[in-house]
């Protein structure tokens, strides 16, 4: 039986498809016994559909520079 | 920071993301977007005796930026010379010369209210993302935004996976406290 820790860190990685077939087998069986880790896995995975229902954008680390630039110049 | 005070300095990390959403979301287009964010920050250091401190810096901003998107769709509208009403329901539609009469609302379509959620959702979210300390911030928008692989991530900012793994869990978990209930369904 996985700890809670370790239930955590795959629960983590599924969300980004990280999880190998039988990290998520043993996830499975935790959280048939463990009732903090299923819910924190249902938290977690809707965490992961706002994000893709969102789209956010990201300005590029670049662009960032760009703007940072033109701000000091003036300044 | 004292009230009163502007950080001109901090405002792309503080808030360049944010604008940038509410941009993006109002003109569609990401180029547009980024010009207008950085009329906005001028506009912002060339005003900056009128900031009274009452509102936050972010909400000052937002409130230029506002009109910044007000003057880019007068703009668009008077070079067509034309008092053509135009309004972006959807963003990603590209559309053109679109009249609002062929615009009105369409009973059996829901598309209008999906932006105006997806949009307080972006809010929100971007809201709670830049609440996190700089490192899972950093560590959470490239491996969650910008869908970066755990190895590149790990590579670039020399920490192992899991350490990594630790930082992310860490942001999760916060990002689901700071986000409001209403989001998650029980």
């Amino acid at each position: 039986m996985i700890s809670c820790d370790e239930a955590a860190l795959i629960c983590n990685k599924s969300q980004y498809q990280e999880a190998s077939l039988p990290e998520k087998l043993k996830l499975r069986l935790h959280m048939l016994f463990c009732s903090t880790c299923s819910s924190f896995s249902k938290r977690n995975k809707q965490l992961s559909k706002l994000f893709n229902r969102a789209g956010l954008h990201f300005l590029s680390d670049s662009a960032k520079e760009q703007l940072r630039k033109r701000i000091q110049n003036e300044l | 920071m004292k009230s009163g005070k502007l950080s001109p300095e901090l405002w792309v990390d503080r808030y360049a993301d944010y604008l940038y959403n509410f941009a993006i979301s109002r003109v569609g287009q990401e180029e547009i977007a980024k010009d207008l964010i950085q009329d906005t920050f001028i506009a912002g250091l060339k005003s900056a005796e009128n900031f009274k401190g009452q509102a936050s810096e972010r909400t000052w901003l937002v409130a230029i930026l506002k009109r910044k998107i007000i003057d880019h769709y007068r703009k668009i509208n008077s070079k067509k010379g034309k008092a053509e009403v135009k309004r972006l329901y959807n963003p990603a539609s590209d559309a053109d010369g679109d009249w609002l009469e062929e615009q009105v609302a369409d009973p059996y379509s829901i598309r209008e209210n999906d932006f105006l959620e997806n949009e307080e959702l972006g809010m929100a979210l971007q809201e709670c993302i830049d609440s996190l300390p700089e490192n899972q911030r950093r560590v959470f928008v490239m491996k969650t935004i910008r869908g970066l692989s755990t190895e590149d991530i790990c590579k670039e900012l020399q920490i192992n996976p899991s350490n990594l793994w630790v930082i992310i869990h860490r942001a999760r978990t916060a990002l689901m406290g700071c986000l409001n209930k209403n989001w998650f369904t029980s």
